[in-house]
């Protein structure tokens, strides 16, 4: 019955279902990101802000069916807060997609594993925040999937504490080079920090549905 | 789930024969807690130097750490397990030996590390995927 109320509605379930694909697209475009990083291959580059555009269309459908009476009042802010967090996490994969095409795809070995194992966990991440997402509408319990969430994250940040070590010990080419480098390994390893921001937003809207 | 599945194939080393300060300095700086102990020529094997074992061998007897060796304190030989085991062997060694980690191998080449945390992570993450399908 109160599921009804809630999330029961013909746009409410338009909206989930839009977010759910929102997120589908963000598993997408850092899978493509991921394949990218490890074949070398900036064509396959290309497919991160494609599926970007396509999210930020969805994205603004999202914000407006809301708006146009979906959800309780109370409840759409957090909604919205929380769709506009997944954006932050597409911004910071195009930005890096865009910085490692600058660095022309060359990264040194040992940077470039770790960035495919961080590319590889940010995966994992989105397809779990998915999940996260998909139980809060459904059955199962929320508090074991953002925990999951935040054990890929602290794995991230153990990684990228080595990734800065190594790269403070590198010698820079040249200005522009080094800025692109930093800039690539800072955006590459801040979307971990945003999709687990997105989970915590998803634990606020299921205590506020208490 | 298998062992390689979840490993940290990151291996912090150092030599049998640094002192135990340099051991220190390497778990600190790394944020680790256990260190593989090279073989001292062909015919040793590897050893482990962990936390436990600086503060009960060394600390608690209060050895020189700028003198005393680190072969002095290291365990040998390793715990290991095959990479195509099972994480539940893993775990019954742990629980068997009372200790926290475990080293994988593939053959007689050492491929990574196995801890308890690890485990728990893994294990977490696959509840919360399997929660999902079920």
């Amino acid at each position: 019955m109160l599921e009804n109320v809630f999330f029961g509605g013909k746009t409410e379930q338009k909206v989930i279902e839009k977010i759910k694909k929102h997120i589908q697209i963000l598993c997408a475009a850092s899978e493509c990101f991921k394949k990218a990083l490890e074949d070398r291959d900036k064509e396959q580059l290309y497919c991160v802000p494609d599926l970007e555009r396509e999210a930020d269309s969805i994205r603004r459908e999202i914000v407006s069916t809301i708006y146009e009476g979906a959800f309780l009042p109370y409840l759409r802010s957090n909604i919205c807060r929380f769709v506009e967090i997944v954006d932050d996490a597409f911004d910071l994969l195009e930005d890096a997609a865009s910085e490692l095409e600058y660095v022309g795809l060359k990264l040194d070995q040992e940077i470039e594993e770790d960035c495919i194992r961080i590319a590889d966990i940010n995966l994992k991440m989105s397809e779990m925040l998915l999940i996260a997402f998909e139980t809060l509408f459904g059955k199962g319990d929320l508090r074991e999937k953002t925990l999951a969430i935040r054990i890929y994250e602290k794995q991230v940040d153990e990684i990228k504490f080595d990734l800065i070590k190594k790269l403070r010990e590198k010698e820079v080419r040249n200005f522009w080079h080094g800025k692109m480098l930093s800039d690539f390994i800072s955006f590459h390893t801040r979307i971990s920090d945003v999709i687990e921001d997105a989970s915590d937003y998803l634990h606020i809207i299921n205590i506020s549905l208490r | 789930m298998k062992v390689v599945e979840i490993m940290t194939k990151k291996l912090e080393t150092i030599e049998v024969d640094a002192p135990i300060y340099d051991a220190i300095e390497k778990m600190i700086d790394k944020r680790i807690r256990s260190l593989l102990v090279k073989p001292n020529d062909d015919k040793d094997v590897h050893g482990v130097i962990t936390v436990r074992d600086i503060v009960n061998k060394a600390l608690a007897k209060n050895l020189d750490l700028n003198k005393t060796k680190v072969k002095e304190i290291t365990s040998k030989p390793l715990v290991c397990v095959d990479k195509g085991m099972d994480v539940d062997y893993a775990i019954n060694l742990m629980s068997k030996f009372n200790i926290t980690r475990v080293f994988v191998n593939d053959g007689k080449e050492i491929i990574g590390i196995i801890s308890l945390l690890d485990v728990m992570s893994a294990e977490l993450i696959k509840r919360a995927k399997e929660g999902h399908r079920a």
